[in-house]
């Protein structure tokens, strides 16, 4: 039965994956859809979440982030799509991925009446990966690094949202892991506590820990994040690393110039489009590039003080998405009713 | 733990599982430390003591012979007869509190983890949903246990010390020496625990169906009621032998001499029945169960 090709085969399964690195994906959702009652929470969710990312999962209210998030980490039954987390098909392998899965899901949920160090201890106990002798040592240091040695022995009921939200962040980084999901882990923080935040999640991503982060705050996500997944009603409708989404979206050349008339006029002469901006001209570069707008305005003797790149920002890029997933037959039914009136 | 120690790797585990022992340790220790818990067991400690004394009084009373025949008759049957009340006390919280107790930490066991989020915590540990039921069944179960233990304890040190007497009058007319009637008593300790584990069972499949433990406790208490009002209408005898709490009166029996066993079994076959039933369920609603 056992014979050598067999070995062979069962050896290199896993090193030919691992040899295509860029498509090793420490999360992987294909056609995920859940539905509660009549409300589809989210649909054909297809979200690759790339070994080593800090992946940012960015929506409005109600867009299906934490229900994704659910389903990835087996908490809640996909109505139709497959999950994989880690190599693991979910939920039936939650017992291989999960101990390597630190989570913070739904804001944290401890009990009043224990103090911060017994709820973590509680956590401990059940981690699969903690040796018994190892688990005082290891809350005291998730403590420590979250903040909250100070108030470990308060009860929890006494602790402020913010210290709240740093317990749970310190039972989801209990021990080392390779993935770690953090759903809204700035709420209820003051500005301190959120850049905090931003540096545990910085040293993950140094140590070469996947992190997979949702937030509906835009800022957060373009300072911490390498891959961006946006999500609309259910749907993701954009996905992949930061820098090209950011890029994919209309780049212009902003060219400031007193004379605006002189400077439009030789751009559509060499066929660049341009159009008039306050203090200048803007220039679309999808066609041509900004050393040539340069050269062919300053061979027209045009005075350029200042030319800038104008990049689309976060904000920007996730109007623009969200805006145009919503066009079609909705906004034309509010243009027809108020035709009507 | 020494220095070394301080620097070492935390994780030193390849396991999928958390060790039995450990999570069965820290679930008892967490039930236990609960207020709620310590209150409860505070009245199962006050309450035989309470009644001990009650007991002594009124038939102290009843002593210079005024105090009414029905009070001259409990007197005759506690004065020198200490080891009844235990068998009082046990037929007494079975009929409510010891239910109440069990849905309560069943209802505190799904439900109440559920509100709290920290259900999704022992989930994304990973413990298993079998096994985070196992280990649910098994918390209720032993401070169940521990609540009926600490009634029949309470209840024989303090009928032997406030009412006297070194054996047991039985409803027979005979009476038990010393060491018989603890043996009884003990007997009657085990078969109320089995019941309260059947009204727990019951309350733990509601609660994994829930996120309210207040609904639990409702419903259960509800049950309960309801399967005392309907046990109590002869024309629905048909459907007595399925009323668990039907067979509740029969467990008096361990106080006859000599003592008949078929109602006890019949008592004990009905609770295993409401046993499995719950926890069946209560597994089937859990396998699916949002976290």
């Amino acid at each position: 039965m056992s014979t050598v090709t067999d070995m062979t085969i069962e050896q290199e399964a896993p090193a030919a994956s691992a040899a295509g690195a860029p498509a090793r994906l420490a999360a992987r959702t294909r056609n995920l859809r859940k539905v509660y009652g009549t409300t589809v929470a989210v649909d054909h969710v297809d979200l690759d979440v790339p070994v080593g990312a800090v992946m940012g999962m960015l929506g409005p209210n109600g867009s299906g982030k934490t229900t994704t998030i659910r389903m990835i980490l087996g908490l809640v039954l996909p109505t139709a799509g497959t999950v994989e987390l880690l190599g693991h098909k979910m939920p039936e392998g939650a017992s291989w991925a999960l101990p390597e899965v630190g989570a913070l899901v739904e804001g944290p949920g401890f009990h009043p009446f224990l103090s911060g160090r017994e709820n973590l201890l509680r956590v401990a106990a059940a981690e699969p990966r903690l040796a018994s002798r190892d688990i005082p040592r290891a809350v005291g240091q998730a403590l420590e690094r979250v903040g909250l040695s100070a108030a470990a022995n308060r009860r929890y009921r006494g602790y402020s949202l913010g210290m709240k939200q740093r317990l749970g962040l310190a039972s989801a980084l209990l021990i080392p892991r390779r993935f770690v999901v953090l759903d809204e882990p700035t709420n209820g923080l003051d500005p301190a506590g959120t850049r905090e935040v931003r540096a545990v999640i910085a040293d993950l991503h140094a140590a070469g820990t996947t992190v997979l982060v949702s937030s509906h705050l835009l800022a957060e996500v373009e300072a911490t994040c390498t891959h961006v997944a946006v999500l609309h009603q259910g749907s993701v409708v954009a996905q992949g690393g930061l820098a090209e989404l950011l890029e994919a979206g209309d780049s212009g050349l902003l060219v400031a110039t007193p004379d605006i008339t002189v400077a439009v006029n030789t751009l559509r002469d060499n066929r660049i489009p341009v159009r008039e901006a306050p203090t200048g001209v803007h220039v679309d570069l999808a066609a041509t590039t900004a050393p040539e707008v340069v050269a062919a305005l300053v061979g027209a003797g045009v005075a350029v003080h200042e030319v800038r790149r104008q990049r689309t920002g976060l904000e920007e890029l996730f109007a623009r998405l969200t805006q145009s997933a919503a066009s079609g037959p909705q906004l034309s039914e509010v243009d027809s009713f108020e035709e009507q009136e | 733990m020494t220095t070394l120690a301080v620097d070492a790797p935390i994780v030193t585990e390849q396991r999928t599982k958390a060790p039995l022992g450990r999570l069965l340790r820290a679930e008892l220790r967490f039930m236990i430390r609960r207020p709620r818990t310590l209150v409860a067991f505070g009245v199962l400690v006050v309450a035989p003591i309470v009644a001990a004394i009650a007991m002594s009084v009124a038939s102290s009373t009843s002593a210079s012979g005024d105090g009414g025949p029905v009070v001259d008759g409990v007197a005759a049957l506690v004065t020198e007869n200490g080891l009844i009340l235990p068998v009082f006390l046990l037929m007494l919280s079975l009929a409510m509190l010891l239910p109440m107790l069990g849905a309560m930490w069943s209802a505190d066991a799904l439900a109440g983890e559920s509100s709290t989020g920290a259900l999704r915590g022992l989930l994304l540990a990973p413990v298993s949903r079998v096994r985070l039921l196992g280990v649910k069944a098994f918390g209720v179960a032993v401070v169940s246990l521990l609540a009926v233990v600490t009634i029949a304890l309470v209840a024989v040190v303090a009928g032997l010390a406030i009412l006297g007497g070194g054996g047991m009058l039985t409803l027979s007319g005979s009476t038990l020496p010393f060491w018989p009637s603890i043996g009884r008593i003990a007997l009657l300790a085990l078969l109320v625990t089995i019941q309260v584990w059947a009204v727990a069972a019951v309350a733990l499949a509601i609660s994994a169906a829930t996120d309210h433990p207040l609904v639990v406790m409702a419903s259960t208490l509800g049950g309960i009621i309801i399967f005392t009002i309907l046990g109590n209408i002869p024309a629905l005898d048909w459907l007595h032998p399925v009323l668990l709490t039907d067979a509740w009166e029969s467990l008096a029996d361990v106080i006859r001499d000599p003592m008949p066993t078929d109602g006890m079994m019949n008592a004990v076959l009905r609770a295993g029945c409401y046993i499995v039933i719950g926890y069946s369920l209560a597994l089937a609603r859990m396998s699916t169960k949002d976290g």
